[in-house]
């Protein structure tokens, strides 16, 4: 499995990592997710969100979660770009890719892949009003 | 034996600090360390069961005995995404 792992503080080019998508003639299922800073965070209004990470330890967690993710699903290849740092509302903090045979085992690696990286990952954010 | 304690997240207001070095028995554990910040630190001390811990860049429970050189960074609940 192919796997691609971005931490940064730039902002999120989404079109940017579209165009640069690689699968090969057996898959069928491509699916990506964009996590997004909404306004609003425990019902107080914000501007936005800004993201730490214990970055040696989230890139050792994240290829934790990559290697679990290739036992349990035929997974050809993972893309995920985390940003840390200030990202303002209706800006992606998060964006997930993954490329599989079929569409049910995309859609489930990515959930899972959200999932996990949301109890494990050494991430945090605070909101600012 | 000196350990060097990271801190985190909004553990880093609790504490006042980033980092810190403790000096411990040897084969004292992790469990044995939280005791000691928990005296020096109370705001962190009331938040112990929900705390996460590392050594290193793998998680260790409050058993895990400390080696020389150990890093051992405590943070709170993550929150990626």
């Amino acid at each position: 499995m192919k796997r691609q792992l971005t931490i940064t503080l730039e902002p999120i080019d989404e079109a940017a990592l579209a165009s640069k998508r690689k699968m090969s003639d057996g898959m069928g299922a491509v699916v990506y997710f964009a996590g997004v800073v909404r306004a609003t965070e425990e019902n107080r209004v914000i501007h936005a969100i800004e993201y730490e990470a214990f970055q040696p330890m989230a890139e050792h967690q994240f290829n934790l979660l990559f290697s679990e993710m290739e036992k349990r699903w035929p997974i050809e290849s993972v893309r995920l770009v985390h940003r840390i740092g200030m990202v303002k509302v209706n800006e992606p903090s998060l964006w997930v890719e993954v490329v599989a045979p079929h569409r049910g085992e995309a859609f489930a690696a990515c959930q899972w892949l959200i999932d996990e990286m949301k109890r494990v990952v050494p991430i945090w954010k605070k909101p600012c009003a | 034996m000196q350990t060097t304690v990271h801190f985190y997240s909004y553990f880093k207001d609790l504490t006042g600090c980033a980092q810190t070095r403790e000096t411990l028995a040897a084969g004292s554990t992790i469990g044995d360390l939280l005791k000691v910040l928990a005296d020096r630190f109370p705001k962190l001390g009331a938040l112990q069961h929900s705390m996460l811990v590392a050594v290193g860049v793998d998680y260790q429970g409050r058993g895990y005995v400390l080696k020389e050189g150990d890093e051992v960074s405590l943070f709170p609940p993550v929150q990626g995404g």
